[in-house]
């Protein structure tokens, strides 16, 4: 005999059973729709400033679930700040910025349905964002096949403006390439010529770890191993454990919450002790020191933004960044953590993309060409726009070079220990536009 | 090719310290299967809150223990009123039904801990600091003592199922329903009791994990999908064999790490779940039905 659950006492005695009537159905949905309805009839905050002037609908992606949703959410406040304070300054051309954001829950096929869904259905005028390099990259043929630019806003690997190039997509800010040629010359000749490779084991990790196998042997140095681990892993040890040799130090190249784990495990079985620990900055984020806390001690690493002032960034642009920035991030994340290069990246491409559409006269998306010329080249001066410095998008493969920072982590906290010019960090550019 | 015998010895510690923890969060996980039919796809979130919940008791107290404590009462509370709000209504129907509701939780405990405590990783600070040498590694203590918990809890647990008056109505809810509810044992109340156990077991994983790689809200997918190879491996609803199974799918994948990359490595505990279902599909380590003449589950759904 069959068990009928649903027929015993116990089952069927609970308060909703049997209760859910069409009437209440129909009750529930009307109620639904008038909520609903009321909040469309609410105007959005520009309309008060700008009164009937269109916005331009400006799409951005990002992963706000998923493996890399905390670094979404913190590259997602960057993009807000800009937006929100070219509303507060006007707008641009006398119209304000509408952001349509879209989760692609860190999975590259669902940034590609979202993609063409802001192409298709939100009538997007251009793009802003992106996360996951695995991602951009999904995308970029969607913004390709329907002409609408696309300004990067965190995504480093390297084929994005090299062999996979696009007429319409930018880079405002350094890939990995420039990253190896201004790090590599101080890991070889002030910590080690013998290097073993540790990396997160897809687009980002691996573009990273090609850049530094190869700056690292021009600098006179050699990556004598490399131990790939992919993304989301919760227990590095395996991998770890196996990491032994002869070499000078151990560089890692990992992001958001992996960077935490292989901080945490790599120093809880010896290895920054036995090697030189250095690595990629997105190890040492503001965002990821309280989890790590002490165990980061020692760390020498790279990033093109700091949350310090001191040397090139003790200025009023980026104290007052700074401050917006910490109070943002305050309401997403009530341990009020500093903002990182993610936030600051994010912030400067939206503004790099408020110029371009200054500079051009940009109306919509049929002037993606016009908005194309105006940023091809663009050189901007370190400003409130731009905190973190002079930056320029080169012509020929949309690639942005910046200055960069080495830092070493002591007493938990980020100390500038070299600048390296935006000049001394460019790498020849390898595209060809379709 | 000869293998060294340094990689052997320190995949086997490994091997055994990720299977104790495997084991803890399984035993939960079977458990809450073999009583209620139910398949949990949101015990991994469990874990997750538990973690985040110690992080915060920590962040308070200071203290280690008292976290502990206090995530398993939470999540234990926490998990009783989602099954007498949410499972108890779908208990009986289409297996589906349940699988879609505790999916659909395990999102919504997601978006909970993005919303409750941001993005940022939280820490918790190991109660044991220290390591040993190990061949060329320093290995940390706490992770062997994080094996040594988890059986502790395994084991006091199992003798609570074995000698004491709950743990006897547990056992017999799991064999006959209907039986024990004849018998007087209030079934519904044994349910909610022991999905309440199963999330205590969840949350003290999740807070003995916490200090090895910190906690975000995403943690728990990683402990959920290796919990249902073990528990199918195991024999679904067999808490013996589950834990029996976590230490051999751990101790597998530790091995096949000698040999080639771990990430690879893991594509043996998939081939374990494969050839199970495929050779003995009530697990590895219950009797199969054929030698035992009837199995339970064949007498509850006759």
């Amino acid at each position: 005999m069959a068990e009928r659950w649903r027929d015993e006492p116990w089952a069927t005695d609970l308060w909703w059973s049997g209760k859910t009537t069409r009437r209440r159905v129909l009750g529930l949905g009307a109620t639904a729709a008038g909520a609903l309805g009321a909040t469309l009839l609410v105007p959005p905050p520009w309309r008060a400033a700008f009164g009937q002037a269109r916005p331009y609908k400006i799409g951005t992606m990002q992963p706000l679930s998923g493996p890399t949703a905390a670094g979404g959410k913190t590259a997602l406040v960057g993009t807000q700040m800009a937006v929100e304070r070219i509303n507060r300054t006007g707008g641009v051309n006398g119209r304000p910025i509408e952001l349509v954001i879209a989760d692609y829950e860190s999975k590259p096929d669902v940034g590609r349905r979202k993609a063409e869904k802001f192409v298709s259905e939100d009538r997007i005028d251009a793009h802003q964002g992106g996360f996951m390099s695995n991602v951009c990259l999904a995308c970029m043929p969607v913004w390709e096949e329907h002409k609408i630019v696309n300004m990067i806003g965190v995504c480093l690997d390297t084929t994005i403006t090299t062999t996979r190039c696009s007429r319409y997509t930018f880079r405002p800010f350094d890939y990995a390439p420039a990253q190896a040629v201004a790090f590599a010359p101080y890991l070889v000749n002030k910590l080690g010529k013998r290097w073993h490779i540790a990396y997160q084991d897809y687009a980002f990790g691996q573009s990273a770890r090609d850049a530094y196998v190869a700056e690292i042997k021009r600098a006179g140095g050699e990556v004598v191993g490399g131990t790939g681990i992919p993304l989301g892993t919760a227990d590095m040890t395996p991998f770890l454990s196996k990491i032994s040799g002869n070499f000078d130090g151990l560089f890692g190249v990992f992001a958001a919450k992996d960077a935490v784990t292989v901080a945490t495990q790599a120093y809880d079985l010896g290895l920054t002790k036995k090697y030189r620990w250095a690595g990629d900055g997105s190890i040492a984020e503001s965002t990821n020191l309280p989890a790590i806390g002490s165990k980061i001690e020692g760390f020498i690493g790279q990033n093109r933004y700091l949350p310090v002032f001191e040397g090139p960034l003790n200025t009023s642009y980026h104290r007052r960044f700074f401050d917006e920035a910490v109070a943002a991030l305050k309401k997403i994340d009530p341990t009020g953590p500093t903002p990182d290069r993610f936030v600051q990246s994010n912030f400067e491409s939206m503004n790099f993309l408020k110029l371009g559409i200054q500079k051009s006269g940009f109306q919509g998306r049929q002037d993606s060409a016009k908005l194309i010329a105006a940023l091809e080249g663009l050189e901007v001066k370190e400003s409130d726009d731009f905190p973190q410095g002079d930056k320029s998008i080169r012509r020929e493969d949309h690639q942005a070079f910046i200055r960069q920072f080495i830092f070493e982590m002591r007493g938990g906290k980020h100390r500038i220990i070299e600048v390296v010019p935006r000049e001394k960090t460019v790498f020849p550019a390898a595209c060809k536009f379709a | 090719m000869a293998i060294p015998f340094d990689q052997i010895l320190i995949q086997t510690v490994n091997g055994l310290v990720n299977g104790m923890i495997l084991a803890l969060v399984a035993s939960g996980l079977t458990l809450i299967f073999g009583i209620m039919d139910v398949v949990n796809f949101a015990h991994g979130d469990l874990v997750m809150l538990g973690a985040f919940v110690g992080a915060t008791t920590i962040a308070a107290t200071g203290s280690f223990w008292l976290a502990f404590l206090v995530a398993a009462l939470v999540i234990a509370v926490f998990g009783a009123a989602l099954q007498a709000s949410t499972l108890r209504p779908l208990l009986g129907r289409d297996p589906l039904t349940t699988i879609l509701a505790t999916f659909g939780i395990s999102l919504v405990l997601q978006k909970y801990a993005l919303w409750q405590w941001g993005p940022s990783a939280r820490k918790i600070q190991e109660p044991i600091t220290g390591q040993f040498a190990m061949f060329y590694l320093e290995y940390p203590w706490y992770r062997v003592a994080t094996a040594f918990f988890a059986g502790a809890i395994i084991g006091a647990f199992w003798l609570f199922l074995k000698y004491g008056r709950y743990g006897i109505w547990i056992r017999a809810t799991m064999q006959d329903r209907i039986m024990a509810s004849a018998m007087g044992i209030p079934v519904p109340l044994v349910h909610t009791a022991v999905f309440a156990i199963g999330a205590a077991m969840a949350a003290a994983s999740g807070v003995l994990f916490g200090p090895l790689g910190g906690v975000t809200q995403t943690m728990g997918f990683d402990f959920t999908l290796r919990a249902f190879i073990v528990v199918v491996v195991g024999g679904m609803g067999n808490l013996g064999g589950s834990i029996l199974a976590a230490i051999f799918i751990s101790l597998l994948e530790a091995y096949a790490s000698i040999i080639v990359s771990p990430s690879q490595a893991v594509i043996v505990s998939f081939m374990a779940l494969i050839l199970t279902l495929l050779f003995r599909p009530t697990g590895l380590f219950v009797p199969t039905p054929s030698s035992s003449g009837a199995c339970w589950r064949c007498r509850r759904t006759s």
